[in-house]
């Protein structure tokens, strides 16, 4: 049966909950959308039927949210507030709805990325925790992981750098590419901090799309197969087994029998 | 970042609590002419009212797409605005501050709603503890009678009508207010929350109330407002 971080929402029966849910996470400008974009196709064709989901774009809070921004006047813990209500609105009308009809859920973020963004800006990490301790256990917590030297260059010939994803709120330099540096920096030390806690699948985000691809589509098959799940980050493993590790990081090619996963030295390393 | 009990500033917090119709915002603004009188620096901090969440809370309600958990953390996000942008900096200058509802109207409302006590709590651990708590303590029928008495219409989440507790709204108001109490009532104990019994007279509620604020104003430094 479904779980969720330890406090139950009143009405919410969660035996009943019988779709998939698996998260993509991974920082600004790493190519999350761009991968569920091509999830997602993939899973209808093999006739599931996919809910795409995203962080403020709920009904209730998604516009004043957007407002809050443009006018940059929320304090910390406001914001950190608005941003669990707004998330609070999906799961509950559209990640909820989908999973008691079967469906797959694909969310791009899910309160990782709120916790992680939170720490950074000085919220107490156990407050954030407690906070967020309704949500739903995902099936799967895919993280695409890349080090900040190799997202650099994405996000500058891309979209340049955005005034929220450089924590220019936070004030750390008056140059938006010392403060990107500088707050993804941060923001990846605790992705990697969450990542232990909560057993990410880690992915190595910095090869090329098809590449992410095929080790995503191969993490999403083991989870809708019904394997158990390997929490590659969380659990070290024995010694012999760390040898055998594939030399990628994170997600190997899914087998029948269960793989041995890297150690968190072998994971994390760059 | 600090928690409930934590915080250190010049200025004093004073805070009213207690069922609609209990007479505490009476007796709050009472509270404030005298302080005014005295020559403190004295501001009213007031429930909902910050713009930016306003808008958010009032859609929600209005077209009652809220849930209890929304509910809940739609609340909690104004009433940190409301700490950050206005509580904080004015007890940082050294102001009296005056609230009527704080937290204590939250934990009541949300547990009856359904939501987890400690993940309540702890969702408001951000608080400045007040300097003094006032609870309004009156029985559900002198309350009810305070309230309907010249009312034409209870708002949906007023009365409680999310909960399905009855079917008519002046019905379901009772019952969610009667839960209220009971919520109240064990948080006394809990945040040794003043009581002031609310049936008394007016000016004998008052006299008490001026007495405690006063001692715990013994102490404090003046901050003192231009005539």
């Amino acid at each position: 049966m479904r779980e969720t971080y330890g406090v139950a929402l009143p009405g919410m029966n969660l035996a009943d909950l019988t779709g998939k849910l698996i998260v993509v996470e991974g920082t600004d400008g790493v190519g999350r959308s761009t991968q569920i974009g091509l999830l997602k196709p993939w899973l209808e064709q093999q006739g599931r039927a996919v809910l795409e989901t995203g962080m403020t774009r709920s009904s209730l809070a998604g516009r004043g949210i957007k407002q809050a921004k443009e006018g940059h006047t929320l304090g910390r813990i406001t914001l950190s507030l608005f941003y669990a209500t707004d998330f609070t609105d999906r799961l509950l009308n559209e990640i909820v709805p989908a999973l008691r009809a079967g469906f797959v859920v694909l969310t791009d973020r899910y309160i990782y990325s709120l916790m992680a963004r939170a720490i950074v800006r000085g919220i107490d990490p156990a407050w954030i925790r407690s906070a967020y301790s309704f949500a739903l256990k995902p099936d799967a917590v895919f993280y695409l992981r890349i080090g900040v030297d190799d997202l650099i260059p994405r996000v500058v010939f891309s979209r340049g750098f955005d005034y929220w994803e450089s924590g220019m709120d936070l004030h750390p330099s008056e140059d938006m590419y010392e403060s990107f540096r500088k707050y993804q920096t941060a923001l990846l030390e605790q992705f990697d901090i969450l990542g232990e806690e909560y057993g990410f699948d880690v992915v190595d985000a910095s090869a090329d799309i098809r590449t992410v691809f095929e080790r995503l589509r191969a993490g999403v098959a083991r989870v809708l197969s019904g394997e158990p799940r390997e929490p590659l980050f969380a659990v070290p493993r024995p010694k012999e087994a760390v040898e055998e590790a594939p030399e990628a990081e994170g997600l190997g090619e899914a087998k029948a029998v269960p793989r041995p996963a890297p150690n968190k030295a072998g994971t994390v390393g760059e | 970042m600090k928690r409930y009990g934590e915080h250190r500033f010049p200025g004093k917090l004073f805070v009213v609590e207690g069922i609609d119709g209990s007479g505490k915002s009476t007796q709050l603004m009472l509270l404030h002419q005298w302080l005014q009188a005295e020559g403190y620096g004295t501001v009213f901090s007031e429930w909902n009212s910050s713009p930016l969440v306003k808008e958010t809370t009032r859609r929600g309600k209005k077209k009652q797409m809220l849930t209890p958990a929304t509910f809940s953390l739609i609340h909690a996000t104004d009433f940190a605005d409301r700490m950050e942008h206005n509580i904080i900096p004015l007890l940082k200058a050294g102001a009296v501050v005056l609230c009527d509802r704080y937290i204590y109207t939250a934990f009541a409302r949300d547990v009856v709603r359904g939501m987890d006590p400690k993940w309540v709590r702890e969702l408001y651990s951000f608080a400045v503890k007040p300097t003094g708590a006032f609870y309004f303590r009156v029985p559900l029928d002198v309350a009810m009678r305070r309230i309907l008495d010249g009312r034409t219409g209870l708002k949906f989440y007023e009365a409680g009508m999310d909960l399905e507790l009855a079917d008519e709204p002046e019905e379901s108001f009772r019952v969610f207010q009667g839960r209220i109490l009971d919520e109240y009532e064990k948080m006394v104990p809990e945040f040794d929350l003043t009581v002031i019994d609310a049936t008394f007279p007016i000016e004998e509620q008052q006299v008490q109330m001026r007495q405690i604020v006063k001692a715990k104003l013994v102490q404090a430094k003046r901050l003192r407002v231009a005539p």
